[in-house]
């Protein structure tokens, strides 16, 4: 597999250089951890972000797998537990409270609402949630019932202040835009409530990553606004998984929690399926459209399917706080 | 209405266009008695006489069955009960869209203004308004097409039941003519309907005759050669502009001398001078023709005019607006597609709706529907491209051409895929939205067709060991073509 082992060699010169480690970093306490210019950035963009030509065409045909892969996580974990709605035709989502971290123009928020979550789009730019609130007050199925989906424009730093805690928090395409992600885990870990579920989706940081985003995405095919994505930032599958078998023990000197880590042992590099998944979201050009790859079998970094694209879900141990 | 009186819009369901609407539990509202199986094809040249025999034994199908024969009305009637018995469906009778404007600047919704005073904002407009769709004028959906020199002339016609000695009235018939296709669908044992797609100089002519001289051409349409198709209808245009009446003796005679010029014996089926309405033990070429026609029902008689067309887009800019039907694509009738692409489209895009909102989509979004243009478009327009091209194919009379066409048919007989590619074509099942991928007979027929009209390598489409037979028929076929194309 002469393509493998490009993509490992060259991989394996990319992580020599110094990246910032996502893992192990003591936390400073009150640290904003929104950089104020990628605020900015997606002020600009945000008027735009309803228009399914545009340059959020991608993540609009990203929205249906995302959905899909929610439904399905929830769903499995119900029937493991029995905890299914006794009325079929409810969905997973029916009743549950939901944050939405970075919910920009509330493309995520308004399908987790519809499918019957209490649903809280967060966004720290206060044109993301003039947009998304506009729009969904422009949709009789969300303006009959206020209840169902509100926008904040706030930080997940603050609603942790308050003390919130939700079913389900879901941050998607942001942590490659914190400054500091393994804060920003700790936040959105801390919002989920015990027995509760985390999504994330993200780009990783591998060649293919860098080719297909930042080099032909914004500067080749002009499509994303030169400046969204920073290489660096990329964070890959392992790295997350890493950080979530060591969390929250390595957090426990700040913040005094305890308990079982939140993925307890890897097998071949893969968390149980009970604890958490990984997988690849690939744009299949000539169907137009994103899917989700199976579960992976091999080292998850170096599997085509997460080189680019992928989407994480991680279950909070019920003994948490 | 009464059981022998049928409507003279009837159109042929597939299998597919069938099961769908048993799925949804639309076709136990669809009575019955006047629908018609049609087991058999006849399909041949109008002027090499070359034929194909379509059979539903020859089909990849469960069933004897090609098709249904049904009168739109009959079918519309049936959806409707079928949504009376749906709660959440809330009919409008007698209402027309008036107007249909854009609320606010962009992103708006569709406000639809209806006759009766009401208007609705809607997340998602189904455009399934016809050819001429309002919904696609105000969506700005551009289309391309043109409209064929034709027009179709549909009657319903009466006739003897078939003898015992023969198979039931369920073979359904079509010669092509350099005018145009003839065709007889069967509606009952007595009843059939006719589409007689024709010039459209001769169709204002045949509509101003009187029935029963109607009645005379047709029957002789299905059965003389094409030269003296061509004289008799010259002498009913001439007639028509000299505005000297034509009297039915008068062409009855000249069929009977045309009969005997060509050597039809008068105890053949093919010929209709002087033995219309009789029974008796049938000829034995009876088989190869439609029974002869004895008269048609009064106020049966009307034509429409024929067009190519397909919408560059199914989906509104913004989102919002969906087409489906003919609203989408019209087609030539000769191959009894129209309606039941326009089902299939439907089927598909109530998956889509289904799909988008189990992941909580908005369903009105260009995202949402986007599966069901990718779905449909290409599949249509092989339909459509396919049957445009067999038209073109059998409208011309250049001599190598129809040489080349008898050998195309002939050959056409001994292939398999091609075969069953054409009696889909006919409305045989097949080519739907099934997710076992059974469209691809559409495939074949439009990459056969495809290779009648250029060099391209046959190979491709027919395989191996027939090419060098195969391959000479259809290539001469595409050059000659090509020919008449520069012409
Ligand atoms: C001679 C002939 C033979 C055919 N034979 C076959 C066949 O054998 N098999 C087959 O599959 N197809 C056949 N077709 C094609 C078939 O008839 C059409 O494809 C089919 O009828 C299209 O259905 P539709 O609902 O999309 O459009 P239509 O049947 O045109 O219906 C459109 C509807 O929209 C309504 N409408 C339009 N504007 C407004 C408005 N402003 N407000 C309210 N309502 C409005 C109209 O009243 C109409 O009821 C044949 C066609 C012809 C001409």
């Amino acid at each position: 597999m002469a393509l493998r082992e490009v993509i490992v060699s060259n991989a394996a010169a990319v992580r020599k250089r110094p990246m910032f480690p996502l893992c192990g970093r003591g936390i400073a306490n009150n640290v904003n951890t929104v950089d104020a210019s990628e605020i900015e950035l997606f002020s600009r963009l945000s008027s735009q972000w309803w228009d399914e030509h545009g340059e959020f065409a991608m993540l609009h045909k990203m929205n249906p797998v995302r959905m899909e892969f929610i439904k399905q996580k929830l769903q499995e974990v119900q029937w493991e537990e029995g905890t299914c709605s006794a009325s079929s035709s409810a969905t997973p989502l029916e009743g549950l409270d939901i944050l939405d971290v970075g919910c920009g123009g509330g493309l995520l928020s308004e399908s987790l609402a519809r499918l019957g979550a209490r649903t809280t789009g967060i966004d720290a730019s206060e044109a993301n949630i003039g947009i998304a609130s506009t729009h969904a007050v422009r949709d009789p199925q969300f303006a009959r019932s206020a209840k169902s989906l509100k926008y904040l424009h706030t930080t997940a730093e603050a609603l942790l202040a308050e003390g919130k805690q939700y079913d389900v928090v879901c941050s998607m395409e942001v942590i490659e835009h914190v400054n500091t992600p393994s804060e920003f885990l700790h936040i959105c870990a801390q919002l989920v409530k015990p027995g509760g579920h985390l999504f994330l989706s993200t780009i990783s940081r591998t060649p293919v990553a860098y080719a297909l985003t930042i080099l032909a995405v914004e500067n080749v095919l002009g499509i994303v606004t030169p400046g969204t994505h920073t290489y660096s930032k990329y964070i890959k599958p392992s790295e997350l998984l890493s950080f979530f078998q060591e969390y929250p023990t390595r957090f426990a000197s700040k913040t005094g929690e305890h308990g079982r880590p939140w993925i307890t042992r890897l097998y071949n590099g893969l968390p149980s399926r009970k604890e958490a998944d990984v997988r690849g979201l690939i744009y299949v050009p000539w169907d137009g459209r994103w899917t989700l790859t199976g579960r992976s079998s091999t080292s998850i970094d170096f599997d085509l399917s997460t080189l680019c694209n992928y989407i994480f879900w991680v279950r909070k141990p019920n003994g948490s706080v | 209405m009464d059981a022998n009186t049928f409507s003279n819009r009837v159109s042929s369901l597939t299998n597919d266009s069938c099961q769908f609407l048993k799925d949804i539990g639309a076709w136990n509202y669809v009575e019955q008695r006047r629908t018609c199986p049609i087991e058999e094809m006849q399909v041949w040249d109008g002027i090499s006489g070359a034929r194909i025999n379509f059979s539903a034994a020859d089909l990849p199908l469960q069933t004897t069955e090609m098709s249904r024969m049904t009168e739109n009305l009959n079918l519309q009637r049936g959806l409707l009960k079928h949504l009376s018995r749906i709660p959440e469906v809330q009919l409008l009778d007698n209402v027309r869209v008036t107007a249909i404007e854009k609320e606010g600047e962009a992103n708006g919704w569709p406000l639809v203004r209806l006759s009766n005073g009401q208007t609705f904002r809607t997340r998602l407009l189904v455009g399934a308004d016809g050819p001429n769709s309002p919904v696609r004028t105000f969506a700005g959906i551009t289309t391309h097409g043109w409209a064929y020199d034709t027009h179709a002339v549909v009657a319903t016609l009466s006739h003897a039941p078939r003898t015992p000695f023969q198979p039931p009235n369920t073979t359904a018939y079509q010669r092509f003519l350099p005018t145009g296709p003839i065709a007889f669908l069967p509606l009952s044992p007595t009843e059939s309907s006719m589409v007689w797609s024709t010039k459209t100089a001769l169709v204002a002519a045949l509509k101003s005759v009187d029935p029963s001289m109607l009645v005379t051409f047709i029957n002789a349409v299905f059965r003389l050669p094409e030269v003296s198709i061509r004289y008799l209808h010259d002498l009913l245009l001439s007639s028509v502009a000299s505005r000297k009446a034509l009297t039915v003796d008068e062409v009855r005679e000249e069929i009977l001398w045309r009969e005997r010029s060509h050597n039809i014996s008068a105890t053949s089926a093919y010929s209709s001078a002087l033995s219309a309405g009789e029974v008796g033990i049938p000829p034995e070429d009876s088989e190869f023709l439609p029974p002869l026609i004895t008269s048609i029902q009064p106020g049966t008689v009307a034509s429409f005019p024929l067009r190519y067309s397909h919408a560059d887009a199914y989906i509104g800019d913004g989102g919002r607006i969906v087409l489906v039907g003919d609203a989408a694509h019209t087609v030539h009738p000769l191959a009894g597609q129209g309606l039941n692409a326009g089902l299939a489209d439907v089927q598909v895009l109530a998956r889509t709706i289904e799909t988008a909102l189990l992941q909580g989509g908005d369903i009105g979004s260009r995202t949402a529907l986007l599966p069901y243009t990718r779905a449909r478009w290409f599949e249509n327009h092989k339909i459509l491209s396919a049957v445009d091209k067999l038209h073109k194919l059998y409208s011309t009379t250049f001599p190598p051409v129809v040489w080349a066409r008898s050998v195309g048919l002939e050959v056409i007989n001994e292939l398999d895929t091609i075969k069953v590619a054409l009696m889909i074509t006919a409305g045989g099942g097949g080519g739907g939205p099934r997710a076992d991928g059974s469209g691809w007979r559409w495939d074949v027929a439009a990459k056969g067709l495809e290779n009648f009209n250029s060099t391209a390598d046959t190979a491709k489409v027919v395989g191996s060991g027939l090419v060098n037979v195969v391959g000479i028929g259809l290539q001469r076929l595409g050059n000659a073509l090509s020919q008449v194309g520069r012409r």
